[in-house]
Parts: structure tokens; sequence; C-alpha cells
């Protein structure tokens, strides 16, 4: 290995390998060497680049060192045989920006020149010293850089750049000739392997992000250190570059990176007058007003500017990245070899489509298929489902297809429902992260461009505003395995919220208002979602609800700093604001992915704990107030407008009949669109007793029931579905005040039955009016499921806890239920509620995994529930749950 | 000098803030904390578990003054910190034999 076969920049200068020439004294090398640095610096300011500035520090300190070390042989009157001194590191590279330390090795010819020369050496590295060079230096014998020392694989990596200084030219040539290619070339597995561990470590230090406020252009994410690991991976790993891919145009744009970066680089050095690389807002504002960096001069603002920064950041970032995904080289016997070769990458294609997954990362198999915007959403849908992610070779296929518009696009236009797909999955993440880096995020979303990079400028975010939305979603997705303990009582609320996907388009959207020039950054974000929502066509209730998102993503923050979240009033305020138990489920989430993804610092276990007891508390407000509002339907004149448009056959007396006496949830849960198909169903009843509607929700059905109110109603609903191997996931039960009941059941079809047979559905339905009007007994439906049903053994066991609470409601007594789920248990609990003559006035049926959470609002003879028939209803519930 | 430190109900913290940067004082150590005096905790049940909370979350200030500014502050907290509730909080004084600022090593009141 030679140094001039090594990248990086190169200099006319080249250090003497004897030394001939005539001496500076050193009482004048001090003074020429400060006014060196001083014209260097001046030359930099007037517009020298950052690759000519570093170059001419670089043959300054060569210079100096030469001069220094003559000297003081001379004066220690030595030859330099058994002593050279060796450049490491980016002053090896020549890249020496202006307060950086010299790393220089001392290396000598064996033990006995080593001892010889301490006392020189001594003198040396002080008067660099005095000269105003900070040295770093190490010293080895030519022996011992033979070894690999396994604690200090940086000295290994820098030793790399190594570069001949001054002094024994012999000695160097053994070391850079003999010495260290054959003992790099064996420890290469361990190099590699250690210069990723301590890359990944570097990344994961800065939150794996170059999106950050106040960047260090050194070390961060995207900062220079990024580039030089590529380089070191490519050189120890010995591969062509042809083999990674590396095209020119990306050579140059990653020269044209580090040029950027070198240029900040300096200009925070002299700015600092120390070795300090953070890019401060303050500093960014004056870079951005001399443009640094850029050829065309022009001063920009500094968010204008950062952009730039960022661009080239994420160049060099992607570069290293590429580099990473590499498999690292691990010391394998030759049978493992031969094992390997053989056999290759396991490789699952998906079922027909241009892709597949291979060593745990989606690939593509035929690139020209992604010209099809339809495949290529379908690849980000399979990620975001199975939380499997693209590689960099599937994310550079697409990026291919989107540089050549040569190509001809299919599908160009994608609509709210894939992207919904995306958005509600357990993933989302996964497909939106590579989405954005590929400009696909901006194509469907082009409100998102209006934060892309922007650097705001405020105390506690750490990151740019783009990268600070994505990371909501990272920490939400996170919460399928809680990484910390704060997360654990989230991780229920995550996997049970509904409507996912408006939650994820509310956290894409809520601080896009900081990219619009108003003065409320939510009225922008509000502004943002209106022309989204139109663009895609989302639906008014499906806007409604993203519209309360956005609007009120800081209420609960507000209200867990700002309000005593232990006073009852405090809560039934805050609920009145977020309506309904669904809302605040999201409104949390969304509060909890916010918090997090200010800094990692941010969501401490004390906001974490406050944010939990206001959801939990505000929670057990919906479910213990159910009744106590009732609508009164004349009252509500929006609404009754809105139902009216919808539902153009009915009077508003009929509308105002029909939902005069349902408890305010009613509305919470249902659209007005809803409820105009429901008041449609009320007006049959006269003719048909027992109205149903059953749709399917994707993954489960939905069936709505009204009725004139009977005793066992809710039990024996329960009882058909449970018949027809139907599984309760949740459920609703309400009564006007003319006695009408709306029940409404969402439920797995575990046998698909009613997927594989449409013809089913009717007869179905049939059975259902049939049972519920009398005309038909259940018994013989229950008979065949019972057996099979309990034969299996839950997964969880689930403790059964009944409680009673007589002081929620005025009129009601509630009983709330937790027990393990299993099929036809509703129907158990509804018929143990009818033999002993309890009338279910409200129901709430959820269930979160293999647990059931049942609330019932429950009278006796229009009364409360008396203490005796509490017991007996315990025992009875006992006896059927366990 | 002396040293306050003040437990207070952390919906009162920003009122106390303003009030405080009002009467003058600009630096003070604000910690997360938790823990309880006589306003004793409660439990909560959410979907069949129970939750106790114990330790009450609470925001501590903490600040060093000069003895002529310690009344008012004293002063100022209390109107603007108390609700009447159990679980307002607490103040303690505490005297302080030296203050040494570290950047000029600044002793005394002017390193406050």
């Amino acid at each position: 290995m030679t140094t001039a076969a090594r990248p990086g920049l190169h200099s006319a200068f080249q250090p003497a390998r004897t030394m001939q020439g005539s001496l500076t004294p050193l009482s004048v090398l001090g003074p020429q060497a400060a006014d060196e640095r001083q014209r260097i610096q001046q030359q930099f300011e007037s517009g020298v680049s950052a690759r000519e500035t570093v170059l001419a520090l670089c043959a300054l300190a060569d210079n100096a060192i030469q001069q220094v070390f003559a000297e003081v042989l001379r004066s220690h009157n030595m030859p330099s045989a058994g002593l050279c001194l060796v450049a490491l590191g980016g002053y090896g590279r020549r890249l020496l920006f202006p307060y950086s330390d010299l790393d220089i090795l001392f290396l000598f010819g064996n033990e006995k020149a080593e001892q010889a020369f301490r006392p020189l050496i001594s003198d040396f590295s002080r008067t660099l010293w005095d000269l105003g060079f900070r040295v770093s230096s190490a010293g080895r014998t030519l022996e011992e850089c033979k070894r690999i020392e396994e604690d200090n694989v940086e000295f290994h990596l820098a030793l790399l750049d190594r570069r001949f200084l001054a002094g024994d030219g012999e000695l160097f040539d053994r070391l850079d000739d003999k010495v260290l290619p054959g003992s790099e070339r064996q420890a290469r597995p361990f190099l590699l392997a250690q210069l990723h561990k301590l890359t990944r470590d570097r990344l994961a230090r800065y939150g794996n992000t170059i999106f950050h406020l106040e960047p260090n252009v050194k070390e961060a994410p995207g900062g220079l250190r990024d580039y030089q690991a590529a380089i070191w991976l490519r050189q120890i790993a010995g591969e062509k570059k042809e083999l990674l891919n590396i095209s020119a145009a990306e050579e140059e744009l990653a020269s044209g990176a580090v040029d950027f970066l070198s240029a900040i680089r300096c200009f925070l050095h002299y700015s600092n007058a120390r070795n300090d690389n953070t890019l401060t807002y303050e500093l960014q504002t004056a870079a951005a007003e001399r443009s640094l960096g850029v050829a065309d001069g022009v001063p920009r603002n500094a968010a204008e500017w950062m952009r730039l920064y960022f661009r080239h950041a994420r160049m060099l970032n992607r570069l290293l990245l590429r580099y990473l995904e590499q498999k690292a080289i691990v010391p394998q016997t030759l049978r493992q070899r031969l094992f390997s070769v053989a056999r290759g990458p396991k490789f699952e294609p998906s079922n027909g489509k241009p892709f597949g997954v291979r060593d745990g990362l989606f690939e593509v198999l035929n690139q020209t298929a992604l010209s099809d915007r339809a495949l290529i959403f379908s690849l980000f849908t399979e990620a975001a489902r199975t939380g499997v992610p693209l590689s960099r070779q599937a994310e550079r296929c697409i990026a291919y297809i989107m540089q050549h518009p040569e190509l001809p696009v299919r599908n160009a236009e994608i609509t709210w429902p894939v992207l919904r797909e995306i958005l509600g999955a357990d993933y989302p993440g996964l497909a939106l992260r590579p989405m954005q880096r590929l400009g696909l995020l901006t194509e469907i979303l082009p409100e998102f461009s209006r934060i892309d990079s922007l650097v705001v400028r405020d105390f506690y975010h750490r990151y740019t505003v783009d990268e600070h939305s994505l990371r909501t979603i990272e920490h939400l997705q996170e919460l399928a395995a809680p990484p910390d303990e704060q997360g654990t009582h989230f991780e229920p609320l995550w996997k049970t919220v509904e409507r996912r996907d408006l939650l994820i388009f509310a956290l894409l959207l809520h601080d896009i208002g900081k990219g619009i020039p108003v003065e409320n950054h939510v009225a922008g974000s509000l502004e943002a979602l209106a022309s989204a929502a139109r663009r895609l066509r989302l639906s008014a209730e499906e806007t409604t609800e993203v519209h309360f998102l956005i609007e009120h993503h800081l209420d609960m923050s507000a209200t867990v700093q700002r309000r005593d979240i232990f006073d009852p009033s405090t809560i039934s305020s805050f609920a009145a604001s977020v309506v309904n138990q669904e809302r605040l489920q999201r409104l949390c989430l969304l509060t909890y992915a916010d918090i997090h993804a200010v800094n990692p610092e941010a969501l401490t276990p004390w906001k974490a704990d406050m944010l939990w007891q206001l959801f939990v508390a505000t929670s057990n407000h919906f479910s213990r107030t159910l009744d106590r509002d009732r609508l009164h339907a004349h009252d509500e004149v929006s609404l009754l407008e809105q139902v009216r448009v919808q539902f153009t056959g009915s009077s508003t007396e009929q509308i105002e009949r029909f939902l005069e006496g349902f408890p305010r949830r009613y509305l919470a849960v249902h659209s007005a669109s809803e409820i105009a198909a429901q008041m449609v169903m009320y007006q049959k009843l006269p003719a048909e007793p027992v109205q149903t509607e059953l749709h399917s929700t994707g993954h489960a059905f939905s069936l709505t029931l009204l009725a004139a109110d009977r005793p066992a109603l809710f039990a024996t609903i329960a009882g058909v579905l449970a018949g027809w191997g139907m599984n309760i996931i949740k459920a609703d039960a309400f009564a006007n005040a003319a006695g009408i009941v709306l029940d409404t059941f969402h439920f797995a079809d575990l046998h698909r039955t009613l997927e594989l047979n449409p013809t089913e559905i009717d007869r179905f339905r049939r059975s259902l009016a049939d049972v519920v009007n009398g005309k038909a007994p259940l018994e013989p439906l229950l008979q065949g499921r019972d057996t099979a049903s309990r034969a299996r053994p839950p997964k969880v066991t689930v403790e059964t806890q009944i409680s009673f609470d007589d002081s929620s409601s005025a009129h009601s007594t509630l009983l709330e239920i937790v027990a393990q789920d299993r099929p036809g248990l509703l129907y158990d609990v509804g018929s143990a509620l009818a033999a002993l003559g309890c009338n279910i006035e409200v129901a709430l049926i959820d269930t979160e995994g293999q647990k059931v959470i049942d609330v019932f609002y429950l009278t006796d003879q229009g009364k409360k529930l008396g203490v005796e028939k509490q017991t007996l209803l315990r025992r009875a519930l006992h006896e059927k749950l366990g | 000098m002396m040293k306050l430190e003040a437990i207070i109900q952390p919906s009162r913290f920003e009122s106390v803030k303003d009030a405080l940067r009002e009467a003058g004082i600009e630096g003070m150590t604000v910690t997360e904390v938790r823990g309880h005096g006589r306003q004793k905790g409660h439990t909560e049940v959410y979907r069949g578990r129970e939750y106790t909370v114990d330790l009450l979350p609470k925001i501590k200030l903490e600040m060093v003054l000069p003895d002529k500014l310690v009344n008012t502050v004293v002063d100022t907290i209390l109107k603007t910190a108390k609700t009447g509730k159990i679980g307002d909080g607490k103040i303690f004084l505490s005297r302080v034999d030296e203050a040494i600022r570290i950047r000029n090593e600044e002793r005394g009141e002017n390193a406050l």
C-alpha cells in the first residue's frame, strides 16, 4: 500500500526525505508560522477555498515539523537513522483544519532507538507546542506495529492514512511496504467489524439522523467523519469501487459535499478560535450571510443556507450507510465459506411482485416494473405492514426510475386509499422514511416540502421540523415492543387505537405550519390539511378527525403542565373538549410521540406519567359519565340540519324524535351520514320490527341493529353472533327516550363464513332477525359452537374482575367486567344480566388482545341495582366467567 | 445570602416563573420531582389494572438570593403558587455561606 494509492486531497507539497536544506532559526520560525497562519486565514476569509486552506495549513505544519526536527537532531548531535515521523489521520490525508491537532507517530527502528531518542522527542514536542502547533503523538517500534492492538482500533484506523513526514525514510518504507500491508490484511475482519461498531455507535450517539438544528459538522451523521468512515470501509474491505456501484456522478457529489463541509469546519475553527465543530444558530446566520461554501456568493437567509447543508450532509450519510449495509466480513472456516457460497443468501420473493426479502431487507428483482407507481407503493405498503425495511439497493432502484423521466410512468396518481393503507399499518415509519428520502412523500403530499430540512430555532427542539415529524411516527411504531418503561403504558393504546391512519396523517401534518409564514403554526398546519384533504379526497368525517388532532395537538401537553390534573373539574372540561374515547386515545398517542420526538430527553418519566394519568382519568370520566348527558334533539340545530341534508326523506320532527334521549356518546361515535342511514332503518321499523345493516370494514364486520327494546335483546344478538362463530371485538348499545335500541357490534369472522360465502350474509341476517323476533330458537345455533370454542386453551391468562360503581351515574349502576376473551362470552354475560332482570341502559364492549373490558350501565325496574341484586349478579357472572 | 427551595404544583409553575421574572429574578434551577406530604396519593383503575399514584408530581425550584430579595421572592411565590388546597407545596429557606462564579471566580452576592 502506498500513500499515492489512498484516496484524499492531494497537495503539490512533498516533504524532503533528507534534511539538506538550510534551516530557519527557531527564533524566526515562530513569528513566520504565526504570520503564515494569519495569511492563510485572511485568504480563506477573502474567498480562497477550504481545500486550498487545509492544504496550506498542512504545508505550514509539514515545513515547521521538518525544520524543528532537523534543529533538534542537530542540537542533540544525533543522526535520524532509527527514527521517523509519520503523519496520521486527517493530517496524514493532508486535511489539517485551523485548530486541529497534529496526529504524529514517532516510529522507532527498535527499543534501543526508542530509549536513545526519548530526550530528543521531548524537546521536539515542546518546541512545536511553543510555535503554536498542538501535537497529539504516539510512539511505536517497528515490531510493535506488527501487532493489532484490539483496545485501540482508532490508532490502526489512523495508521491507514499514514504519510512520511521526516527522519529515516527507509524505516518508513519498511513500515509502509512490508509491515503494515500484511498485518492489515490479516486483521481485516477485525478492523472492519470494529469500524462498523464505532461508526454505528457514533451515529447512534447523534440519534441516527443528520437533521440536527445545531449539527456537529465533523462527528454528527452527515459530517466529515461519515465520508472518512466510508473511505476506510472501502479501504479495509479492499473492494473495487465498481463493486459498490458508486457512479462518477456520486463521487463528484460526495467531493462537493466534502468541500462544503470543509469550508464550514474552517469557518467554525476561525470563528471560535478553537477546535469546535458545532454549527450554532449564530454561526449559521453568519455563514449564510457570507454564502459560505456556495459558488454564487449570493447571501441567503439561514434556513435556506441550512437546507444546502442538509443536502450535502444527506449525500455523505447515504454514502456511508451504503457501505455499512454491505455485510461485515467475519472470520469463517473454509467449510463455512464453501457452505455459504453453495447455498447463497436466502431469498423470499413476494408473491408475484417484482420485489422480495433477502437478509431481512426488501430488494427489487425487476427494476423496470417499478415505473408503475402502484407497484412502488405496494412495496412501501409491504414494508409498513411487515416491518421489513427497504434495502439501499431497493431505494436506489426506485431513485433510478424517478430520475429518468423518459421511462413511461404508470399509475402516477396515488390515492388516499393507497396512502392510508401505509399510514394505518403497524410500521408506517418504515415506509415514510424512504418515501421522504426518495421524494415520493412530497410527490403525494407536496405540503410536506414546506418543512423539508427546516430549521426552526428554539431551545428545546433538536431536529429539523421534517425529522421531528417522522420521528413522532417512529416513536409510535416502537410501541409494538416498547424500548423503555414509560412506553409500556402506551403500548396497549397503540395496539388498539382506531383509525391509526388518521393519527399518522395528523402527525405528518401537525407542524407543517412552521414552514408557512403565519403567526400561529397550527393555523398553517390546518391550511395544509385543507389542501391535502381536498386533493386526496378524504371524507368529511376523516378531515374533521385529522383537523381535531392538529388543532388540539398541544392541548394535552398544556393541560398536563398548566392545569391540576387531579382536580375533577380539569378532567371534566378536558373531556368535554375531546368528546370521545377514540379521539382521546389518538390525541394521547400523538402527544406522547410529539414530546418524545423533541429531543431524546424530552419525555421524562415524570412527563410520561403525568400524560398517562391525564389519559386514565379522562378515559374513566368517559366511561363513568355516559348516561349523564342525554341528547335533547331540539337543541342540536346544526346536527339536525346536517342529517336533514343527507336524508331528505324525513322531517326535522322525525329526526328529533329518533335522536331524543340518546347518550351524548352516540353523537361522538356516529357521523351525520351514519345517523342519516340509521334514520332510514328507523323509518322502516313499523313494517319490519328488526332492522339490520351489515358491512365489511376490511378485517372485520360491523353490524348495526335497530329494534324496539325487549328483554334480553343484547344477550340474544350476542348469542346469534356466537352461534355463527363470530368473535365480538367491540360493541355499544344505546337506547333513546322512546325505547328504541341501537346496538352496534364489530366482530371478526373467525371461520371466514361470510367472506367466502357471500350468500350466507342474507341467511345470517335472516337468522338474526328470526331469533330476535322469537321466530327461531337460539339454543341450536349455540350447541355446535360451544364445545369447539371452549376446547382451545388461551394464550395468556386474564383474571376475571367484576366491580360495581353506584356513584358515577345518577340513574344507573355501573358494572365493569374484565375477563379472558372467548367466543360466546358476551352472550354468557348478557344472558346472566337478563336472567336477573337487569336492564342495559348503555353498554360499551371492548377487547385488548385476549382481554375483554365491558362496561354496562344497569337498572333494575328503572332504579340502580340494590346490594342484594349486585351480590347475586356477581355470583352468576363468576359462575359463567370462572 | 439565602437558598430558597420551593416545592409547588406543576400547574402553578408557569405563573410563578412569570411572576418571579417580573420581580427581577432571572436565575433558578427547576426540577421535575415526585413526592407527598399531607396530600396523599390515590388509586385509579384502568381496564382492570390498578394504578396507585402515591407520589404526586411536583416542581421544585431552587435559587440562591441576596438577603434583600428574600422576602419579595417568598411573597411572590406565596401569591402565585397558592390555590388554597392541600398539595400547594412548601418553601424552605437556608443560609448560604459562599457563592462562586466559576467563569471569573467572583464571590459572594456578585456571583449570584
